[in-house]
């Protein structure tokens, strides 16, 4: 039996509460782009968020707290077949109980750790790759990550940012973060939106690229361990490396400037 | 997570001014004095943001302990902090410094003011994790720290500033100003300069040893009745909660690789520092003492210098195992740890399933990480030889240190010499035949 699900992570919980207490599952999948075939018998799960709950409270007492925040990271991931390796993973977790993370190489386990970690890696690189532009009277700022990890940065930028008004925008799957000075939203977002730079937003620009030129040693240049840091695909959204300049000729070494008083 | 579209139309139209946005005076030359003040600055090496967890008080910023990085700038290294001098007028005359007075340069100076207001706007656009504040000595040492001091009392008590900051102390300034200092402050360092007294005396004459490592000690000593006086109330004000570092130059002065390490580790020892950096000198100056203004930056020794220094902090080594008399020098075509390994070769190999973590931890390929993995895991059932890689252990260097299963993986005899010529000449490469 194939289950279908709306895709939202509490419609994948209700899916697996049915694979126990219905028929079991063989494997669930988003209802959207489900491909119907002859041999497999599907059916549509309707979200019920009370027989989700008792699935995630489950997972956390029965399994691990760790068990249920990689599950959230896994559904938050770009992978086709993640709803599987979350059935998989849980379904040995629920035998083994805590122990099942010390199983390293386990085929239902190492997918899903290696899968959440690139979903919390990603996460933790926009804390520092996200550039927020003064539009005025709130912050934004766009992104357009491999994974849907919009809601992961959201309490550390609320925390962070707490008297400012802020939107942080996904700009790939049309979702944004939007924070009044008290609480944060996921919303749909539209995909174009022009934000108006003012001058002194522009003077900031330009003396944050024109800083990032002048803090790198020329002598010890080494591209290869730049782009493995900051990947060529999320720098069209980081001021510094659309807007370059080169460093002002005087400051090279044994070039020498004049001296001012 | 809520949901609600109706909610986002109201707010998006309501966004009301922010108050705590702070206006910039912006004045026409600020541009200028921040290129040169970063390029005063740009070889200083810390920029970690790590050890302190801070939540946000009412005011701008936190502050998380594992440190994030904000972006790398084409040297590959990351900028995590807005690294810059208050000032470069400097009184002192260090051979090594691009900031020395003799050096005919463009000079500038920031006001505290200045610092703060710019530290702000970089940080509410994301831009940097905090402020990484150093200085050169203008007039005195207690001058400029006063300065110092009055940045971090405008960020943390005016603009009410959460985020990360670093503090490089100017050695000779007081005591009493260096505690004010340090309770505003995450981290404080003191340049140690160079890894003898020999050396500094060399190149810094006006700086000695006695003087550079007194701040140091102040600041250690402090942090431990600190730590015991909050254990007793948690109300006691924190004092440099990030810890302390410091950083050599290395490749300035002739010291040989053991006398970094014994100071690194006396500096470990001694003064509970959090890191030791190392800054491969970069020619800046003309010199009798120093390597000629063509040299190249010696990078690969300052790279296996840092793999020595993690050796001392994470994999229980001492500086006596990693370099001695007898052998002084880093080996440059092997890394410290296979270098260790192949003098020692009678230790290995070792059985995967039965070594303990102090043995894991010995083996070239195999880490922090991969050994707890292994640990957990063969509690529950035995390693096999497959299951290493998929832990992260690096089997080109590991297999020829290690048996699994009892089955040794390797391909030849267990011979130093071998070994060696196996990790350092990479197999040939097929080259595709010409027809002419």
């Amino acid at each position: 039996m194939d289950y279908l699900y709306d895709g939202s992570f509490d419609g994948l919980l209700t899916a697996i509460y049915f694979s126990y207490y219905e028929e079991k599952a063989d494997g669930i999948y988003p209802a959207d782009n489900y491909q119907y075939s002859l041999l497999t018998v599907s059916k549509q799960v309707t979200t019920e968020p009370e027989l989700a709950a008792k699935v995630y409270d489950a997972v956390e007492r029965k399994i691990s707290p760790q068990a249920l925040r990689r599950i959230y990271y896994v559904y938050l991931a770009n992978h086709p077949q993640k709803e599987n390796l979350i059935l998989r993973y849980l379904q040995l977790g629920f035998k083994l109980g805590p122990e099942v993370d010390s199983y390293h190489t386990h085929p239902a386990v190492l997918p899903v750790r290696e899968l959440a970690k690139k979903v919390s890696f990603e996460a933790h690189r926009f804390y520092g790759l996200l550039r927020f532009i003064d539009a005025g009277n709130y912050l934004y700022a766009v992104l357009e990550p491999d994974h849907n990890i919009l809601i992961l940065l959201a309490d550390h930028f609320a925390d962070r940012l707490k008297q400012e008004n802020s939107i942080i925008h996904d700009k790939k799957r049309n979702l944004a973060i939007i924070y009044n000075r008290k609480d944060w939203y996921l919303t749909d977002f539209p995909k174009d939106i022009q934000i108006p730079i003012s001058a002194k937003e522009a003077f900031f620009q330009d003396l944050w690229a024109k800083y990032f030129m002048q803090i790198g040693i020329e002598n010890r240049k080494n591209k290869r361990l730049q782009d493995h840091f900051v990947p060529q695909r999320y720098r069209h959204n980081l001021v510094e490396f659309t807007k370059s300049y080169a460093p002002p000729s005087f400051f090279t070494p044994g070039n020498k400037g004049t001296k001012r008083q | 997570m809520k949901i609600d579209n109706k909610l986002f139309r109201e707010h998006l139209f309501d966004l009301r001014p922010a108050c705590g946005t702070i206006l910039l005076v912006v004045k026409m030359n600020t541009l200028e004095k921040l290129l040169i003040l970063a390029d005063g600055a740009k070889y200083d090496v810390s920029c970690a943001s790590s050890g302190v967890n801070k939540s946000n008080k009412g005011g701008l910023g936190n502050a998380k302990a594992y440190g994030i990085c904000h972006t790398w700038s084409a040297d590959g290294r990351c900028i995590s902090l807005l690294k810059i001098l208050l000032t470069n007028y400097c009184i002192y005359n260090c051979a090594y410094c691009v900031n020395r007075n003799q050096n005919d340069i463009p000079r500038a100076s920031f006001t505290p003011r200045e610092v703060a207001e710019l530290t702000i706007q970089f940080y509410r656009r994301n831009y940097i994790e905090g402020l990484f504040l150093s200085s050169a000595v203008e007039r005195n040492p207690n001058h400029t720290m006063e300065k110092i001091y009055q940045t971090l009392a405008i960020l943390r008590n005016e603009f009410h500033f959460h985020g990360y900051i670093h503090v490089k102390v100017i050695p000779g300034a007081d005591p009493a100003l260096i505690q004010k200092i340090g309770h505003l402050a995450d981290r404080m360092s003191v340049n140690i300069e160079q890894p003898s007294e020999e050396s500094l005396k060399l190149l810094a004459p006006q700086k000695s040893m006695q003087a550079l490592l007194l701040p140091m000690k102040q600041i250690s000593q402090q942090i431990m009745v600190n730590s015991a006086e909050r254990k007793i109330s948690r109300h006691v004000p924190k004092f440099v909660p990030g810890g302390q570092s410091t950083q050599m130059i290395i490749g300035a002065s002739n010291d040989s690789d053991l006398a970094i390490l014994k100071t690194t580790e006396t500096l470990y020892e001694k003064f509970h520092l959090k890191r030791v950096y190392y800054s491969a000198y970069v020619p800046v100056n003309e010199g009798p003492n120093l390597p000629a203004l063509s040299s190249a930056p010696p990078l690969l020794r300052e790279h296996r210098l840092y793999q020595a220094d993690w050796l001392l902090r994470y994999y229980k080594f001492k500086a006596d195992e990693i370099v001695s008399r007898d052998f002084p020098k880093l080996e440059t075509d092997v890394d410290p740890k296979i270098a260790w390994a192949l003098r020692n070769i009678h230790f290995f190999p070792k059985e995967i399933n039965k070594a303990s973590y102090e043995e894991l931890l010995r083996i070239p390929g195999i880490g922090v990480t991969s050994a707890l993995r292994i640990i957990r895991q063969r509690r529950l059932a035995p390693v096999s030889y497959d299951h290493l890689g998929k832990m992260g252990v690096v089997l080109k260097r590991a297999k020829y240190f290690i048996t699994c299963q009892g089955r040794y993986y390797g391909g030849i005899p267990i011979d130093a010499h071998l070994i060696r010529r196996a990790l350092v000449s990479p197999e040939p490469h097929a080259i595709q035949l010409t027809l002419f």
